[in-house]
């Protein structure tokens, strides 16, 4: 609705300008300046449905994956890949951390731990729906070499598919794992869109609009990172104190996430790297060092040379 | 306690894991503490990275690229500053490089997931991605090579004395020899600037790998001249002097290795290590210890005893032959531990920390 609205001034705003440059004779003017919109994930309030893991692959009818099963928790997704833009993973935090993994039953059982009611201690699951993060910075879109990714004008990162050449620069780029090639299927990068196609049609994408807890929420980025803010202090004072916010200040790739999330530990046990580095900030002194090692060969390679 | 981590194989006639694994602590100045490891959070160790795509094609681009770029440069050298004796170095370089150029763009354009979609590599210039300019890099180098060393054929009579080879002659190849030995060095050493700019931590935190790159395109060239001037038994002095480039050469890249295992630490495990994964025995074999110290050891001999012509053409034989096998198995381990590299979760969060 906030969308239609904004929408629908700057479209006013768009034939206001044009008439005025038709009659100076100027260009065609750019396109409508557009608020960043982008992604809040509440961890705290995921029940791990994966609601919007299926409400993705239905609306951008992506195939199933091979059914697979890890083992290890109630997540068989495993990763996001390229044809799954959303995954859920589940964090078992059954057992307390004093107690070594493998030790003897006995020593288990003479605990008072076994004695404490559910309810009251510190056992829980930790839930979380991974997502493209639609950095500020994309190291995906500053790699691909072709000019497939882009930024939109709704400052998502989007892989043109017309484009693309499968070249997998990208996917060695993204320091989250994001993106990936589609090895069986078309061989191009892929990745979460922010469904772009509802934006332009003013709708919220797939996995939000699903969310029954609205543990996934869609905005404005600045309305959303106020409101994680706000939502952060609330939790704090309710005394989850290891509730934190990752990707919402400006210290992750130089610029942060328009993709954000609030996390209930810390970022490594959510497989999130803690202050990845941009690719592309090692150009320079990467190509500094590559010039001195030059340098010395061919200066030494006159000198043998020249006698 | 230390010990018992250590496995106690040998295998396959490569170096003895405990002394690969003594290695790989010692340069790496990173002792593997795998109880200290496992209590670093990660989820269910499933990598936070995506493994890369880039397979044998990779491998053999960067091998003949840098082949292409150094003889290039060592053509360019000896003909910018060399004598008149030292002209069967140029010949043959300027030759070299346009037949290693030729593999390249074939091996690139079968390495995308859309091959018939290469020429969308050209739609932009893009000077903060390496692969972008690597591809106009690679293009323009080629044309440079390729008109090089057509003059040289020219010059050499190969193709004929009609006018147009009487033209092609009289073309100033040393003109060209100043921008192409500076698309040369480009094309030798980007390749180690595309992998540092990425996520992967073995190939991205030392910011070292495209001087890596460059010194072993120097290397490998002057070991690929040397042993066609020896095996077509050219009769040269200069051989003398390309010998005492590829022990510079193999030098810097020694020190170069060093300084990239030192900066890297602990992320530079799979690549040196011994775990079921990791490609430390092939690496302390094949790159660091056939391929490049025992090379440059032999070459030190060589220069500092002046031994018969005809055991130190047999000798220059050996080592061009080692030489050269040491910068495929760089490039080779190098990829192939940078998929091991993405895979490890606790190590990729671990480097993220700073």
């Amino acid at each position: 609705m906030a969308i239609e609205a904004t929408k629908r001034a700057n479209m006013r705003r768009a034939s206001l300008r044009s008439i005025v440059s038709l009659l100076i004779g100027s260009k065609e003017p750019p396109m409508a300046s557009q608020a960043a919109m982008g992604f809040f994930t509440d961890t705290s309030i995921c029940i791990g449905c994966k609601a919007c893991e299926i409400a993705c692959k239905q609306w951008n009818q992506l195939p199933a994956s091979e059914p697979l099963w890890t083992g290890s928790s109630y997540d068989n997704t495993g990763q996001l890949s390229a044809t799954t833009w959303r995954h859920v993973q589940f964090i078992e935090r059954i057992e307390r951390p004093d107690i070594p993994l493998l030790q003897p039953v006995p020593a288990l059982m003479s605990g008072s731990q076994s004695t404490a009611l559910p309810f009251f201690n510190s056992d829980r699951w930790l839930m979380q729906s991974d997502v493209c993060k639609h950095c500020a910075n994309a190291p995906c879109l500053e790699a691909c070499p072709t000019g497939s990714i882009i930024r939109t004008e709704f400052d998502t990162v989007y892989v043109q598919q017309d484009i693309c050449n499968g070249c997998g620069y990208c996917v060695v780029a993204c320091p989250f794992g994001v993106i990936a090639r589609d090895q069986y299927g078309d061989r191009k990068a892929h990745k979460c869109t922010l469904c772009y196609d509802r934006l332009k049609d003013g709708f919220e994408p797939a996995c939000a609009k699903a969310c029954p807890t609205d543990s996934i929420q869609f905005g404005e980025v600045e309305q959303l990172k106020a409101h994680a803010r706000e939502r952060l202090g609330m939790l704090h004072e309710r005394g989850v104190k290891e509730a934190q916010l990752y990707g919402v200040d400006d210290h992750i790739l130089d610029g942060g996430l328009n993709s954000f999330f609030l996390l209930l530990d810390q970022p490594e046990v959510y497989n999130l790297p803690q202050n990845p580095q941009r690719p592309s900030n090692n150009v320079i002194p990467a190509s500094l060092w590559t010039i001195v090692a030059a340098a010395v060969m061919g200066l030494l390679g006159i000198v043998i040379f020249k006698k | 306690m230390e010990e018992a981590r250590l496995p106690k194989v040998f295998t396959n006639g490569t170096l003895p894991a405990t002394i690969a694994e003594q290695l790989a602590t010692i340069t790496t100045g990173y002792t593997p503490d795998s109880e200290l490891e496992l209590q670093e959070p990660s989820y269910y160790d499933y990598p936070v990275l995506k493994a890369p795509v880039w397979r044998w094609e990779i491998i053999w681009y960067f091998f003949f690229g840098g082949l292409a770029a150094g003889c290039y440069v060592i053509a360019s050298i000896t003909a910018l500053f060399g004598s008149s004796e030292d002209r069967p170095v140029a010949r043959a370089g300027y030759y070299l490089s346009l037949l290693s150029v030729l593999p390249c763009p074939i091996l690139l354009i079968k390495d995308l997931g859309k091959p018939d979609r290469f020429l969308h590599m050209l739609r932009i210039f893009k000077v903060k991605s390496p692969m972008s300019m690597g591809t106009w890099g690679l293009l323009s180098f080629s044309l440079f090579s390729g008109v090089t060393a057509v003059i040289q054929a020219a010059r050499d009579g190969i193709l004929g004395r009609w006018w147009g080879s009487r033209l092609l002659a009289a073309l100033p190849q040393r003109f060209l020899a100043i921008p192409g030995s500076a698309l040369g060095v480009f094309l030798g050493g980007y390749t180690g600037v595309l992998l540092t700019a990425t996520s992967i931590p073995l190939w991205s935190r030392s910011k070292v790998l495209g001087a890596i790159f460059i010194s072993s395109a120097f290397s490998t060239s002057s070991a690929l001249i040397s042993l066609v001037l020896r095996l077509t038994r050219t009769p040269t002095q200069a051989l003398h002097k390309l010998e005492r480039l590829e022990w510079v050469a193999l030098l810097v890249e020694m020190v170069g290795l060093f300084s990239f295992l030192r900066g890297t630490g602990r992320a530079a495990r799979p690549l040196v290590g011994t775990g079921p994964t990791e490609h430390g025995r092939t690496f302390w074999s094949f790159v660091a210890g056939t391929g490049l110290i025992l090379p440059w050891l032999l070459q030190t001999l060589t220069l500092l005893t002046g031994r018969s012509a005809k055991r130190r053409s047999g000798r220059g034989i050996v080592i061009s032959l080692l030489v050269l096998m040491g910068g495929y198995f760089l490039r080779r381990t190098m990829i192939e531990a940078g998929h091991t590299s993405s895979a490890d979760a606790r190590t990729t969060l671990w480097n993220a920390k700073r």
